[in-house]
């Protein structure tokens, strides 16, 4: 039976399952569940993840939801998984889960943040709060800084690494996600990061074309925003 | 292997990974690194680790690991003797680990700690409280993660994953819901009587990993006993942890 990935190509951890199985030749039925239409509520879904979150496989009898364990089930089931992804080696593999770990606190508490609360509560016509919206983009900041000096110190990918592993393939799509940003707010909080920038670029290079194929309803989405966010602004003034 | 292990006891994940050293008689040296006195943004140690946070370890003196998943995770591996129910190698028991524990951060992390922080221990470090909102939204995550932990998690055994011994996210998760230890008794009663399983979860943890699991507790118990007195005769308010919950 075919492995069932239930997705939505703008969720970051959907986009990095997704990057993965097309990377490595993995056959796959992509299923979308469309996040902004409020499909993860409906009882046929929450009957598969009654966390009714993105992404989660089916894998015949088994289901399993949380991106950072999806990706590490696959790269161990598929033999053909080159071994630069999830590393054998225990200390590599130790210094994977340890960024991984990290990243739920930091890079993406930080980064849902300030999407919520710079486009997604005002394109829906909701008050954010700025109290939150301002840890957010802390937060953010942070986790951006401990990237730039910490995590991309010693390689051009995660803890030291030369080759990218699952989570540089989690982490970049997180990033990615603040493309949905004003062009204005996205080079602010981005632009002082230079290791941050790279890094992105060489994970795209690495996973082309794959990428910007699985990347194109996102960049599509932020055509869509900042014309709506231009819009609002253009009928406020 | 020499393995230093950086924590401290008012920490949950520090005493989730305490707990298991000393279940599976791993050889360790344990260093304080008092968070109450600040010690943990001490340039000593944030050559250890940058993050400044607890538990850290230290393996021969040359691999430096953080995140208590992470750590929990590499001493089952490259540590001898441990019991295979701690971290199975069979992959679907061991995907649903790294899922609990992943769900854990979000939900479980992002509730109990943060609720206890901002209402009890705070204060204790003279740090201000935040708007109340902040307690509120904790208490209402905190509720949603023990209703799925009593519904789903727990819904196949008595433990989350390997349903008649405990796994590492076992001592994780329960280490996370003691620090609700800290709590006055009527609102730890209040809070966590709902959820049988839950409650049920507890005990088994606890009595799977004594001695250890009462000791490793043993410098939570002692600040419990001292904040319930102090409450018991300088009631602070607790309003946002009334019926909503």
């Amino acid at each position: 039976m075919t492995l069932k990935v239930y997705c939505d190509r703008m969720s970051q951890p959907s986009r990095a399952i997704l990057i993965f199985c097309k990377m490595n030749g993995i056959d796959f039925e992509e299923i979308t569940i469309n996040i902004l239409k409020g499909e993860q509520h409906t009882p046929e879904y929450k009957a598969i993840n009654p966390m009714c979150q993105v992404p989660t496989i089916v894998d015949g009898d088994f289901t399993l939801f949380e991106s950072h364990s999806i990706l590490i089930y696959l790269s161990c089931k598929y033999p053909g998984v080159a071994s630069h992804w999830y590393p054998s080696d225990l200390v590599e593999r130790a210094k994977v889960h340890s960024v991984l770990d990290w990243h739920h606190a930091n890079l993406r508490r930080g980064s849902v943040g300030v999407i919520v609360n710079n486009v997604l509560l005002p394109l829906n016509g909701l008050p954010s709060n700025p109290q939150a919206a301002e840890e957010a983009e802390k937060t953010l900041e942070k986790a951006l800084a401990v990237l730039e000096t910490f995590w991309l110190k010693d390689g051009p990918f995660l803890a030291g690494r030369s080759q990218p592993s699952i989570a540089d393939l989690n982490l970049v799509s997180e990033v990615m996600e603040l493309e949905l940003l004003s062009e204005e707010l996205h080079d602010r909080i981005l632009s002082p990061y230079k290791k941050v920038l790279q890094w992105v670029e060489d994970t795209k290079s690495a996973t082309a074309p794959h990428f910007e194929e699985i990347h194109g309803v996102l960049f599509k989405t932020r055509k869509e925003f900042r014309e709506l966010m231009a819009a609002k602004s253009g009928k406020t003034e | 292997m020499a393995l230093k292990v950086y924590v401290d006891r008012m920490s949950q994940p520090s005493r989730a990974v305490l707990i298991f050293c000393k279940v599976n008689g791993i050889d360790y040296e344990e260093i304080l690194v008092d968070i109450s006195k600040h010690k943990h943004v001490a340039p000593e140690y944030k050559a250890i680790n940058p993050m400044c946070q607890v538990p850290t370890v230290v393996v021969d003196g040359k691999f430096k690991l953080f995140e208590s998943h992470a750590i929990l995770i590499y001493i089952c591996c490259a540590f001898p003797g441990v019991a295979s129910h701690w971290y199975p190698s069979d992959p679907f028991q061991r995907s649903k680990i790294h899922s609990v524990l992943d769900w854990h951060h979000s939900n479980l992390r992002q509730s109990a700690g943060v609720l206890v922080w901002n209402t009890i221990l705070a204060p204790r470090h003279g740090l201000p409280l935040k708007h109340p909102l902040v307690a509120e939204e904790s208490e209402k995550l905190l509720v949603r993660s023990l209703s799925k932990l009593e519904d789903f998690w727990l819904k196949d055994g008595q433990f989350l994953v390997v349903s008649s011994q405990p796994s590492i996210a076992d001592i994780r998760l329960v280490c996370e819901i003691m620090q609700l230890e800290l709590l006055s008794e009527k609102d730890y009663d209040r809070i966590l009587k709902p959820y049988k399983k839950v409650v049920q979860w507890i005990e088994d943890t606890r009595r799977a990993t004594a001695p250890h699991f009462d000791e490793v507790h043993g410098i939570l118990f002692k600040v419990q006993k001292r904040l319930r007195k102090r409450m018991a005769t300088e009631p602070v308010n607790y309003n946002h942890l009334k019926s909503k919950l």
